[in-house]
C-alpha cells in the first residue's frame, strides 16, 4: 500500500527533506510567479526585506502583497514615512486597488508617521491601537532606510532589530522596504549597516540595461529555512500590478551591473549569421 | 452639541479647515503637533490652539508615545460628527426651501 500523496505529489516526508512546506502554511504574495519562486510564499511571521533603488517598484509590489492578502482574508497595514496616504490611495487606484474602501471595511490601514515616533518606546507603541483595531497578518514599512535619519549608524541595527521583534512577537509577517543603491557594480551588499542578517528573506529589485533599453530584474537573495528560485527574473509594472516574466537565461553579469550575452548564445548568433549569409 | 455648533467649530478658522482637510485626506496620519504644522505649511504656534479645539470636539485624539505627544484622527467620532453635520444641513435646506 502506498502512502497518500499531497496535492503537490510529494509526501510530508519528501516535503520535509526538499525544504518544502505545505502550501497552506505559506504567506502568499498573490503574484503567482513570485509565489512559485518562493515555493508557495513567504514563511509565516518572517521579516522580509524588499530592497531596490528608487523607481524599481518596491512600493507597488508591497501594496500588491497587502491587497492580495486582504483578498485571502488577511488584513494588512502599510506604514509610510515618505508619502502622505492620499498619494498612496491615488497611486493604488491606478492599479485598480481601492484602499479607502478596504479601510472602511476595517481590512486595511495606511499609517503615516515619522520614523522617530515609531522608535519611541514607552508603555504604548505607535502601532498598538491600529494592530488592535484590525488584527493584521501583514505589515509593510516604507521604508526602513528612513530610520537612518534619526538613528546613529552604530545603533541602526539595534533599532531595526527592535522593530522586527515587535512585529514577530505579534505574529505579523512584515515586508521592510530598503532603498538600496548599492546592489550594483561588483558588490552584492544589500545594506551597509548589517541589516541583511536581521531579516529572514531578501528580495532585490534592480534596473538593468540590456541592448540599450532599461528592464527590471527581481531576485531572491536569501530565504531562511526554505528552498527558493535562485534565478534572476525579469518583471514589469503593468496596469494591474507587478507581472513576473521569464528568467534572464541568455545573460550573465546582470547583478554586477555589466550584463553580457553568455558565450554559447554569442556563438549561436554567429552561427545563425553565418548560415544566413550562406543562403 | 447640535449640528450647527459642530459645523461652526469645525470651520471656525482657516487653520482648522486646513487641519481637517489634512486628516480627512490622510486618515492614517499620526504625528506630533510640530509635524502636523509642518505638513500644512504652518508654524506650531499657529496650529496648537486649533488642534486643541479639534481635540475638545473629539475629531482628533491625543496619545503619549515615549517622550512625544501625538495626535491622530478618531475615525469613529469623525463619522459620527459628519453625520450630525449632514443631518443639520438637510434641515437647513428644507427650511430654506419652505
Amino acid at each position: 500500500m502506498t502512502a497518500p500523496r499531497s496535492k503537490a505529489g510529494a509526501s510530508g516526508f519528501d516535503q520535509l527533506f526538499s525544504g518544502r512546506v505545505e502550501e497552506g502554511l505559506r504567506v502568499k504574495t498573490g503574484i503567482v510567479e513570485l509565489d512559485e519562486m518562493l515555493r508557495g510564499g513567504f514563511m509565516p511571521g518572517d521579516a522580509v526585506m524588499l530592497a531596490g533603488s528608487a523607481g524599481t517598484g518596491k512600493t507597488t509590489l508591497a501594496l500588491q502583497y497587502l491587497v492580495n492578502g486582504v483578498k485571502l482574508g488577511e488584513p494588512g497595514i502599510y506604514v509610510t514615512f515618505e508619502e502622505l496616504p492620499d498619494q498612496i490611495y491615488r497611486d493604488a487606484k491606478n492599479f485598480g486597488w481601492d484602499l479607502r474602501k478596504l479601510e472602511e471595511e476595517d481590512k486595511f490601514r495606511v499609517v503615516c508617521t515619522s520614523p522617530n515616533l515609531l522608535m519611541e518606546s514607552g508603555d504604548d507603541s505607535l502601532l498598538d491601537d491600529v494592530l488592535r483595531d484590525i488584527q493584521p497578518r501583514r505589515l509593510v514599512i516604507d521604508s526602513l532606510s528612513h530610520l537612518e535619519m534619526f538613528v546613529k549608524r552604530d545603533d541602526m541595527r539595534m533599532e531595526a532589530y527592535r522593530v522586527v521583534r515587535y512585529l514577530k512577537t505579534r505574529g505579523v509577517s512584515s515586508v521592510l522596504l530598503w532603498e538600496s543603491p548599492q546592489i550594483s557594480g561588483g558588490s552584492f551588499s544589500v545594506t551597509d549597516v548589517g541589516l541583511s542578517f536581521l531579516v529572514d528573506c531578501i528580495v532585490a529589485l534592480k534596473p538593468v540595461e540590456i541592448e540599450s533599453s532599461m528592464r527590471k530584474a527581481l531576485v531572491i537573495l536569501k530565504m531562511r529555512g526554505s528552498d527558493h528560485d535562485k534565478r534572476l527574473r525579469e518583471f514589469e509594472i503593468t496596469p494591474t500590478g507587478i507581472k513576473i516574466e521569464s528568467a534572464f537565461t541568455n545573460y550573465e553579469g546582470i547583478i554586477s551591473g555589466s550584463p553580457r550575452k553568455i558565450a554559447s548564445e554569442k556563438f549561436m548568433e554567429l552561427f545563425r549569421g553565418a548560415s544566413e549569409k550562406r543562403k | 452639541m447640535s449640528g450647527s455648533e459642530i459645523l461652526s467649530t469645525l470651520l471656525g478658522s482657516e487653520v482648522r479647515g486646513d487641519l481637517l482637510v489634512l486628516f480627512h485626506r490622510n486618515p492614517g496620519l499620526i504625528d506630533t503637533v510640530d509635524g502636523v504644522a509642518r505638513r500644512i505649511g504652518r508654524t506650531t504656534v499657529a496650529v496648537i490652539s486649533e488642534v486643541r479645539e479639534l481635540l475638545v470636539l473629539g475629531v482628533l485624539r491625543q496619545k503619549r508615545i515615549g517622550a512625544s505627544e501625538v495626535v491622530f484622527l478618531d475615525r469613529a467620532k469623525d463619522r459620527e460628527l459628519l453625520e450630525s453635520v449632514a443631518n443639520h444641513l438637510k434641515t437647513v435646506r428644507i427650511s430654506g426651501e419652505n
